[in-house]
């Protein structure tokens, strides 16, 4: 599906590493091998007969519905990942996300209070960073997650002195 | 309102006082803190005697006779352990006003200093417990902008030092330098205009018509009809703890809404209510972030709303026991009130005919499907400025999408929604924090978007759903650009315009001579001083990032 996106029009977006989709890789397959592995407990106390009154359908189905879900979701990281991305403009930083879910952020650079700059171990190992800015509001929840550590940095320098020069009472 | 002169002494005492000066807090304090400590321990060791009393037996009991010495002791010790623990944490309860902060210093075993930066007041309480009242005592509690906790209470003062220490500190919160020849001038109180109040009967009338008292006939109802069905007495049972839940929650709603008066003054919005304890709110001007009029089904009967706002420092309702009194603005009024108090949130409404866009706004709709109020289909239709939701989406909001909708003025941005409980959002542009469309797959299909504004955490989170796809992509722009104009401009210069005008009612005969008096030592930049250059007005103060606004130091003593 050709989505129309929701962005103002005339942005140029910067787009985030491609490495990020390994990073998004690693906690895909984190996360379901625990879900599965938690879910295959009913098939595995069936099939040892420990457990008779469940049912074997219902022992199976669970953990092989949640495997093709998450499979699907697989498929979608490497566009997710596309989708994510940022554009520096005169006054404010603008942020979209999602494919299904669209959403695109506006942060002018006089309302941020602070900028982190965090890695997880797999980002740190391929050299990525994830940037946050924090405002007053606890609802801005403005995250660029797989930006290469220099970018992250000169943007993070950028923003700073952006938000300096503009930087408004509360 | 408060005689200008009061007594030098306490004067002296409270505000007046040289900057640096560390003062205790007052000596009853902390038993008026801890009452229910030693209430307890009365009735744990006099509870027998008295009961014998009463029976006219003797005072102790024959069998305890010996060991009586040892209970005595026992309890005489407990009390003089408590008692010097109180004592202890009033000496060891300083505070300062100085350089621009508050710090109070409290604790002897566990220091604390804490200290938060005046010209970041938020907003300003006065409490009074039952207790305290009885004793003429009360607490000052302010709030800094910071999410978390309440910043710093001073408990207790005297009810006159209390007075006075909030008149300074909002003076100085608004950038009035003390002046050094008269140090008493700059702690005289504002003057205050009571704008409205809410009659008793109303508040009654609005817990029996709310959606609390909705649920409470559903659920009476539901039950009835059950325990009749089943012929099982057991659900009668169930109602009683909810009866009780529900006594304490109208009691509650009473106490606090009770006698609900707003005032203006030059150093904000005055909010006083309380029946046994009662508080004094001070809303500076321009603190408020976001403010939603908001009206339940039943109260259209008599077309009563009700106002509720969001205060940097307030959190959100719930979060410190009366956190969903502090953010109500206006607990239940009729619509001229309503539009007095908008007028005080927002003295420049930003459109001439600021009375008819409210009025679009809260009970506004949009003419239906197929009239031709909007002849291109494509777009919203519109009334009162509103842009609604275009008429191709109205299988998403099949009774909102008339009412769901924007518009914006020079100073505010207004999103309304709701067709049974109807709301209006109000968020000034220069309080937007930032900014987000979004969009699922549903609302693509209809090419409508969601916008959703930021702001600090609170009762109100404005949201506007369902705006066509193009308007919500150009009101995205817009609004950034409107609000990035509108931090450039930030004043409060219109509010003490709005002080005059009241002022120069007939009602108010003696007050444009101390208005005028207050205007110029409280806010001398709003009065038209030469230079702009050197007025750290109360809401354009740049400092939020590298300086903490409060800061708490623990450490063992």
């Amino acid at each position: 599906m050709r989505t129309e996106a929701i962005d103002p029009p005339g942005i140029t977006w910067l787009r985030v590493s491609p490495k990020y989709v390994t990073v998004r890789l690693a906690g895909w397959a984190l996360s379901t091998l625990f879900l599965v592995a938690l879910l295959c407990l009913p098939l595995v106390l069936v099939l040892n007969g420990v457990w008779q009154s469940f049912p074997l359908w219902l022992a199976v189905a669970v953990p092989a519905v949640t495997l093709l879900l998450a499979l699907w979701r697989l498929l979608l990281i490497p566009r997710q990942v596309r989708a994510i991305g940022y554009a520096e403009r005169e006054d404010d930083l603008l942020i979209r996300r999602g494919i299904f879910y669209q959403r695109t952020l506006v942060v002018p650079y006089g309302r941020m209070q602070y900028v982190d700059i965090g890695a997880g171990p797999v980002e740190r190992a391929l050299g990525l960073c994830t940037l946050k800015l924090h405002t007053a509001s606890a609802g801005t929840n403005a995250e660029i997650p797989g930006l290469p550590a220099a970018e992250g940095a000169r943007l993070r320098e950028q923003l700073s002195a952006r938000g300096e020069a503009r930087l408004a009472g509360l | 309102m408060k005689p200008g002169a009061a007594p030098a002494a306490s004067a002296g005492a409270a505000a007046g006082a040289p900057d640096g000066a560390w003062l205790r807090v007052h000596p009853a304090s902390p038993f008026v803190r801890g009452w229910v400590a030693l209430a307890a321990i009365a009735f744990f060791f006099f509870r027998d005697s008295f009961e014998r009393m009463l029976q006219g037996g003797p005072l102790v009991d024959e069998r305890l006779a010996d060991r009586a010495p040892w209970l005595l002791l026992g309890g005489g010790g407990l009390l003089l352990l408590t008692v010097l623990g109180y004592v202890l944490s009033w000496y060891f309860t300083r505070y300062q006003v100085a350089d621009g902060y508050v710090r109070l210093n409290t604790g002897f075993l566990f220091k604390q200093q804490r200290q938060a930066r005046l010209d970041r007041v938020q907003a300003i309480d006065i409490v009074q417990p039952l207790l305290a009242r009885i004793f003429g005592l009360a607490e000052l509690k302010f709030e800094v902008a910071d999410a978390g906790e309440s910043a710093v209470r001073l408990a207790y003062l005297r009810m006159d030092e209390a007075r006075l220490l909030r008149a300074a500190i909002l003076a100085r919160a608004a950038g009035a330098a003390p002046d050094p020849a008269r140090p008493g001038e700059a702690a005289a109180e504002a003057p205050e205009h009571a704008v409205l109040t809410v009659p008793p009967r109303r508040l009654v009338g609005s817990l029996l018509l709310s959606e609390q008292s909705m649920f409470v006939v559903v659920g009476g109802v539901a039950s009835v009809v059950l325990s009749a069905f089943t012929e099982n007495r057991s659900f009668y049972l169930f109602l009683i703890p909810a009866v009780l839940g529900m006594v304490a929650a109208y009691w509650n709603s009473i106490n606090r809404g009770y006698n609900f008066t707003a005032a203006i003054s030059p150093d904000g919005i005055r909010l006083r209510y309380g029946l046994l304890d009662t508080q004094a709110q001070t809303l500076p001007p321009g603190r408020i972030q976001a403010l939603r009029v908001s009206q339940p089904p039943l109260w259209r009967i008599f077309g009563w709303y009700r106002i509720q706002v969001n205060v940097a420092g307030y959190g959100g309702a719930g979060s410190d026991g009366g956190g969903s009194s502090r953010t109500t603005l206006l607990p239940v009024g009729t619509f001229p009130d309503v539009l007095t108090m908008l007028s005080l949130v927002l003295p420049d409404p930003g459109t001439t005919d600021p009375v008819g866009i409210f009025s679009a706004g809260i009970n506004g709709l949009a003419a239906p499907a197929g009239s031709p109020a909007h002849a291109p289909a494509d777009t919203g239709p519109d009334d009162g400025g509103f842009v609604t939701t275009p008429q191709r989406a109205r299988l998403l909001a099949p009774l909102g999408w008339r009412r769901n909708g924007f518009t914006a003025t020079g100073t505010a941005l207004l999103i309304r929604s709701g067709r049974w409980w109807r709301h209006l959002v109000v968020v000034p542009h220069q309080r937007t924090q930032s900014m987000a469309l979004e969009q699922g797959p549903l609302a693509r299909r209809f090419r409508v978007v969601d916008l959703v504004l930021h702001t600090t955490a609170g009762p109100v989170s404005p949201r506007l759903v369902q705006a066509g796809l193009d308007e919500g992509r150009a009101l995205l722009d817009d609004q950034a650009a409107r609000a990035r104009t509108a931090r450039k401009r930030q004043t409060s210069e219109h509010w003490l315009d709005q002080v005059r005008a009241l002022a120069a009612d007939p009602a108010g005969t003696e007050a444009p001579s101390s208005t005028e008096a207050a205007a110029s030592t409280q806010a001398p930049n709003s009065t038209g001083a030469p230079s702009s250059a050197e007025a750290p007005t109360n809401t354009d103060e740049p400092a939020n990032t590298e300086e903490p606004n409060r800061q708490d130091d623990r450490q063992h003593g």
